[in-house]
C-alpha cells in the first residue's frame, strides 16, 4: 500500500542574521491509511517543527530548504500556496497542544467546526451545522445540541480539545497530525482523548502523525515511532519492537524516564530508581558536528568524539538507528 | 507516564520558537542600570532625551542669556522671521524668541509640577484601593469612576474659570482632572502583585500596611507608574497650551499656548506667530513621549517587539 | 447576573454618576470666591439689583446648604439647567440647540478615526517591520504630541491662504440655502477641515493600538488554527484576527470619548464652528457660569451614554464578556 503521508529527507532552516542555522536534518518518515506514526523526543527535538513544516505553517523566518513532502503521492512541500491552502482542513489537518487557546474566544464551537466544511466541502450554513454537530456526536461530547452553540470559554479543557478534533476530522482527511493533543489535559481524560481517537482513526482510516512525549500514549496506539533528537531522527521501526529492544542510548534513556515501560526494555538494563537523561539538548546553533547527543550518553567513547553524526543505518527488519555502538539486539 | 512529561520542562521550558536561541536573561545585577542601558540603546529614547534637555536648557538658562523681557515691545508689529529680531515680533511688536524662551518656563513647570499632583494623587488612590481591596476599594474606584465621567480639558476649563487664572490654580486643575488612570494602572499593578509571596512573607514578617505599600509592593510597581508619569508630563503641557490658547492661562505669565491664542486672530497674515510656538508645544510632548516609549521598553522588555 | 438585573444596575449606575456631578456643579458654584448669587448670574456687568433678588429666592440661596443643594438637585431633574442671563436663554434650550452641530463634528470625526486608524493599523501589523509600518508609528507620536488647536489653525492658515480649496470657517455659506442636497453638500465641505484636525489625533492613536492588537491576535493559537483549516487570509485576518484585535480598540474609543469632546472645545474655536464648544468657549469669555456647568452635566451625561455603548458593543464583540465575566 501506498504510504498516505511520506516525508523524505525533509531539512529545514533557520535564516538568523549571523547566517542559517539548521533545524531539521534530513527527517524521513511514513504514514500508510489507518495507521498511527508517533515522533517522539523531549521539547527542542524538532517535532513540532515537523508538524508545522508539514501544514506548510512554519513561522516566520524558518523555510523547508530540502526534501519532499508526498501527500497521496503528491509534493506539497513543493505545492503552491492556493493548492496547499485546498488541502489543509480538508486533505490534512492538525490538533494544536493547547486547547485553551487554539479555539477563537468570540466565535462559537459549530461556528468554528462548520467554518471548514463551508470552505472546502462547499456546504451551506445550515447544512454545515448540521454536520458540526454529527462530528460534536462524533466526538462523544454531550448534550451536543448546545454545545453547538457554546463558545470556547463555556467548555472544559477536555470538551475543548474535542472540539478541536471534530473541528480537524469534520473533512475526513486521509492525514491528521496531533501534536502533543493531551498534554494541556487531565490525566484521565488524556486517555479518554487518545481512545477517540483511535475510534475515529479505525472508523475514517485516517494516517495519524502523533507528536508525544507520553511513551505509554505510543505504546497503545501507534503503530511505528521516530525519535528525534536534536532535529535528526535518530532511531525508529516497528513500535514493537523499538519499545522491547531500543538500540540507540536516547531511546533507552527516554523509556528509562517512563515507570511501567521499565518492565518491558529498561528492566534487564538493570534497574534502580527512575533515571532522568542528564543535560540538555543542545540549542539551535549549538549543534555539534558529531554525534549530538554524545555529552549526554554514557556509553560515549573516543569513535563518538572523533567521527561526525552517525548515519541513520539499517539495523533489524524495518529498524534503524544512528549510533556508532547500538546496544545489541533484542536478548 | 508522566515522569517524562514532568521532566521535561526543567530540560527546556521553551522549545523550537523563534525566540528560543536568544541569549539567556542576564543575571539580575541590578534591574535600574541593565534598564538605563536599555534605554540609552534605545533611539526614540535618546532623541527624546536630548529634545528634553534641549528644552530645558532654553527654557532655563535662555531668558538670562537673551535678555529680552517677552512683554516689552521692541519694534513694529509681524516682522517676519529672519531678520532683527531673529524670529521676528508679534500682534504687538514684542520679540517671538524672547516669548518662546520665557513661556518654555511656565509651560515645563505647570506640565513637571501637574504630573506630579497626578502621579501624587493616582498612586495613593491606586496603592489604597488595590491594598485594602474591598470597600475600601468599591469607594475609591467610584471616586475614580465619577472623575473620568467629567470630560478631562472642559473640567480643568472650569476649574480654572472659577478660581481665576493663575499658573498655580491651572496646575492644580490639570492634576485634578489627569489622575484616574494612574489610580487605575496602580490599583491594577497593587491588585497584582499584593497576593505574591515575597509580600506574604513581608506580612508574615509583621509589616504594618503602611510599610507593605510604600516599601515592599510600591518599588515592585514602580516601572509601570513611572511610565505613566512620562507620559503625564506630556498631557500636561498639552493643557497648559489648550488652557492658555483658550485664554485660560494666567495673563501676566508668558506661555506657548498663550502666545498662540494672542495671535491666531493674525494667524492668516502673520503665521509665524503660532507656527513657532506651536512647534515648541509639539517638540516637548514629541520628547516626553520618545522618553515615555523608550523607558516602557527599557523596563518591559517583553514588550519591545510589539509597538 | 440575569440581563434584566444586570441593566437595572448599570442604568442604577449611571444615575448615581449623574447625581454627584450635579452635587459637583452644586459645590462648585459655593466654592467659587464670591457670593453664589454673584456666579449664578456671572460676571456680565454689574447684574441688577432685581435680577440678583430673582436668582436668590429661585435658587433659595437664603435657605441652609442642604435645602438650597436639595432645590439645585431638583432643578435639574427636572431639565431645568439654570437661566443664562448672558444669552437670556434658558441653559438647557441652549446647550440642545448647540447640540447637533457639536455632535456632527464628533461623530464625523470618530468615524474617521476608527476606520483610518484600524485600517492603518491592519495594515502595519501584516508586515510588522515593513516601511508602512514604521510610518504609522512615526505618524502616531507625531500626531499626539501636536496640539490639536495648533494643528487646526496650521491647516486653517494652509487651506486658507496656500490652498483656497475648502472653507475654513463655520459650517454653512449664507448664500446657500438651509434645505435640500446643496445644504448637505455644503456643511459637508465646512465639516472636512474640522473633522480632519480633530480626528487625526486619535487616527494616530488607534492605528498604533490597532498595529499592536492586530499583531498579538495573528499570533495567537486562533489563528494557526485558522490557517491550518486552509482558511484563506482574508478570512484569517478580516475574521478571526479583526474581531479579536478590536477588543482593545473599542475599549480605548469608549474611555476616551470625553477627550473628544472637549477636543472639540478647541477644534470649534479655531474653525468657527457652531456648537457646544463655541458655546463653552463663548460662556467662559463672558463668565456665564450656568451655561458652562450646563455644559459640564451635559458633557458628563454624554460620557456615560457612551460608556453604555461601549458596554453593549463589548458584548456584542466578546462573547466571554456577555456570560459576565469581567473583561
Amino acid at each position: 500500500m501506498d504510504p498516505v503521508l511520506a516525508v523524505e529527507d525533509l531539512t529545514v532552516t533557520l535564516t538568523r542574521p549571523d547566517g542559517p542555522v539548521p533545524v531539521l536534518e534530513r527527517l524521513s518518515f511514513s504514514v500508510e491509511a489507518g495507521r498511527t506514526v508517533a515522533l517522539v523526543g523531549e521539547s527542542g527535538c524538532g517535532k513540532s517543527m515537523t508538524a508545522l513544516a508539514i501544514m506548510g505553517l512554519l513561522p516566520e523566518g524558518f523555510a523547508r530548504t530540502d526534501g519532499r513532502i508526498r501527500l497521496a503521492g503528491e509534493d506539497i512541500a513543493a505545492a503552491q500556496p492556493s493548492r496547499l491552502r485546498a488541502l489543509r482542513g480538508s486533505a490534512l489537518s492538525m490538533i494544536f497542544q493547547e486547547p485553551m487557546t487554539a479555539l477563537n474566544p468570540v466565535y462559537t464551537v459549530g461556528d468554528q467546526i462548520a467554518e471548514a466544511l463551508r470552505l472546502h466541502q462547499r456546504l451551506g450554513r445550515r447544512a454545515a451545522l448540521e454536520r458540526a454537530l454529527a462530528m460534536l456526536r462524533a466526538v462523544q461530547i454531550p448534550a451536543a445540541e448546545r454545545r453547538l452553540h457554546a463558545y470556547p470559554h463555556e467548555l472544559s479543557g477536555g470538551m475543548r480539545q474535542r472540539v478541536m478534533i471534530a473541528m480537524a476530522l469534520a473533512c475526513r482527511p486521509k492525514l491528521l497530525i496531533a501534536d502533543e493533543p493531551t498534554t494541556a489535559l487531565d490525566v484521565t481524560v488524556q486517555a479518554q482523548v487518545f481512545d477517540l481517537l483511535k475510534a475515529l482513526q479505525d472508523e475514517m482510516g485516517t494516517a495519524i502523525v502523533l507528536i508525544t512525549h507520553d511513551l505509554g500514549a505510543v505504546a497503545d496506539i501507534a503503530d511505528t515511532v521516530a525519535v528525534l533528537y536534536a532535529g535528526r531522527c535518530i532511531e525508529q521501526g516497528d513500535t514493537r519492537s523499538v519499545m522491547r529492544a531500543p538500540q540507540h542510548p536516547y531511546t533507552r534513556g527516554l523509556m528509562g524516564c517512563t515507570p511501567h515501560l521499565r518492565l518491558g526494555a529498561a528492566a534487564d538494563a538493570g534497574t534502580g530508581p527512575l533515571r532522568e537523561i542528564p543535560g540538555l539538548v543542545p540549542p539551535l546553533g549549538r549543534r555539534p558536528a558529531i554525534c549530538a547527543f554524545a555529552d549526554r550518553c554514557g556509553r560515549a567513547d573516543a569513535t563518538c568524539l572523533d567521527n561526525p553524526q552517525p548515519p541513520l543505518a539499517e539495523a533489524g527488519p524495518a529498524r534503524a538507528v544512528a549510533c556508532w555502538h547500538p546496544e545489541a539486539r533484542a536478548a | 507516564m508522566s515522569a517524562l512529561v514532568a521532566a521535561e520542562p526543567a530540560v527546556r521550558p521553551e522549545p523550537m520558537r523563534s525566540e528560543a536561541a536568544a541569549p539567556m536573561p542576564r543575571p539580575a545585577v541590578n534591574p535600574g542600570l541593565a534598564a538605563l542601558r536599555l534605554f540609552l540603546r534605545n533611539p526614540s529614547g535618546l532623541l527624546g532625551s536630548l529634545i528634553l534637555i534641549g528644552l530645558l536648557f532654553a527654557a532655563l538658562a535662555g531668558p538670562h542669556l537673551y535678555g529680552v523681557d517677552p512683554f516689552e515691545i521692541v519694534g513694529a508689529p509681524f516682522q517676519p522671521p529672519g531678520g532683527d529680531p531673529l524670529l521676528g515680533t508679534d500682534y504687538l511688536g514684542q520679540d517671538i524668541l524672547a516669548a518662546l524662551l520665557q513661556g518654555g518656563r511656565a509651560t515645563l513647570l505647570v506640565g513637571f509640577s501637574a504630573a506630579l499632583i497626578t502621579v501624587v494623587i493616582g498612586v495613593t488612590f491606586g496603592a489604597l484601593a488595590g491594598f485594602f481591596g474591598g470597600r475600601v476599594d468599591a469607594a475609591l474606584m467610584k471616586v475614580t469612576e465619577f472623575f473620568q465621567v467629567l470630560p478631562t480639558l472642559l473640567f480643568a476649563m472650569v476649574l480654572v474659570t472659577l478660581f481665576g487664572q493663575r499658573i498655580a490654580i491651572t496646575t492644580i486643575a490639570i492634576g485634578i482632572v489627569s489622575w484616574p488612570p494612574t489610580a487605575r494602572l496602580t490599583r491594577a499593578e497593587f491588585l497584582r502583585l499584593r497576593g505574591l509571596d515575597f509580600v506574604k512573607a513581608a506580612r508574615a514578617a509583621g509589616a504594618g500596611p503602611l510599610y507593605l505599600i510604600g516599601r515592599v509592593i510600591l518599588p515592585n510597581a514602580a516601572p509601570p507608574i513611572v511610565v505613566s508619569a512620562t507620559l503625564a508630563i506630556g498631557t500636561a503641557v498639552l493643557f497648559e497650551g489648550a488652557l492658555s490658547f483658550l485664554g485660560l492661562g494666567d495673563p501676566n505669565v508668558m506661555s506657548w499656548g498663550l502666545m498662540i491664542g494672542q495671535n491666531r486672530a493674525y494667524a492668516l497674515e502673520a503665521w509665524w506667530t503660532v507656527l513657532l510656538p506651536g512647534a515648541a508645544i509639539f517638540l516637548a510632548v514629541l520628547g516626553v513621549s520618545l522618553v515615555g516609549d523608550a523607558v516602557n521598553d527599557a523596563v518591559n522588555p517583553r514588550l519591545r517587539k510589539r509597538s | 447576573m440575569t440581563g434584566l438585573r444586570r441593566l437595572g444596575a448599570t442604568a442604577a449606575n449611571a444615575a448615581g454618576l449623574l447625581l454627584a456631578v450635579v452635587v459637583l456643579n452644586f459645590l462648585l458654584i459655593q466654592a467659587a470666591p464670591g457670593d453664589p448669587a454673584q456666579v449664578i448670574a456671572g460676571e456680565m456687568g454689574g447684574a441688577s439689583p432685581e435680577i440678583m433678588a430673582e436668582i436668590r429666592t429661585r435658587y433659595g440661596l437664603d435657605r441652609s446648604l442642604p435645602e438650597q443643594l436639595a432645590t439645585y438637585v431638583g432643578k435639574v431633574v427636572r431639565g431645568d439647567l439654570g437661566y443664562s442671563f448672558f444669552f437670556n436663554e434658558p441653559v438647557s434650550r441652549l446647550i440642545l440647540g448647540r447640540l447637533p452641530a457639536t455632535a456632527l463634528l464628533v461623530l464625523s470625526s470618530l468615524g474617521l478615526a476608527v476606520l483610518a486608524g484600524a485600517g492603518l493599523g491592519i495594515l502595519g501589523a501584516r508586515r510588522p517591520n515593513g516601511l508602512l509600518s514604521h510610518v504609522v508609528s512615526l505618524v502616531a507620536i507625531a500626531g499626539n504630541a501636536a496640539p490639536v488647536f495648533w494643528t487646526g489653525l496650521m491647516l486653517l492658515v494652509v487651506f486658507a491662504s496656500l490652498w483656497p480649496v475648502l472653507p475654513v470657517a463655520g459650517m454653512e455659506d449664507v448664500a446657500t440655502p438651509r434645505h435640500g442636497l446643496a445644504y448637505g453638500l455644503d456643511v459637508a465641505q465646512h465639516l472636512v477641515l474640522p473633522a480632519l484636525t480633530l480626528g487625526i489625533v486619535y487616527v494616530a492613536q488607534y492605528s498604533r493600538l490597532m498595529r499592536a492588537s492586530m499583531i498579538d491576535a495573528l499570533n495567537a493559537d486562533y489563528v494557526r488554527t485558522a490557517r491550518a483549516k486552509g482558511l484563506p487570509e482574508r478570512i484569517v485576518v478580516g475574521k478571526h484576527a479583526l474581531r479579536n484585535a478590536l477588543i482593545p480598540l473599542v475599549t480605548m474609543v469608549g474611555l476616551q470619548f470625553g477627550q473628544l469632546f472637549a477636543g472639540a472645545i478647541l477644534v470649534e474655536t479655531v474653525f468657527a464652528w457652531p456648537g457646544l464648544g463655541r458655546l463653552t468657549f463663548d460662556s467662559i469669555l463672558r463668565r456665564d457660569y450656568p451655561t458652562l456647568l450646563g455644559i459640564l452635566f451635559c458633557s458628563a451625561l454624554l460620557v456615560i451614554a457612551a460608556n453604555l455603548v461601549t458596554d453593549l458593543l463589548y458584548r456584542l464583540i466578546d462573547p466571554r464578556i456577555r456570560a459576565g465575566r469581567p473583561a
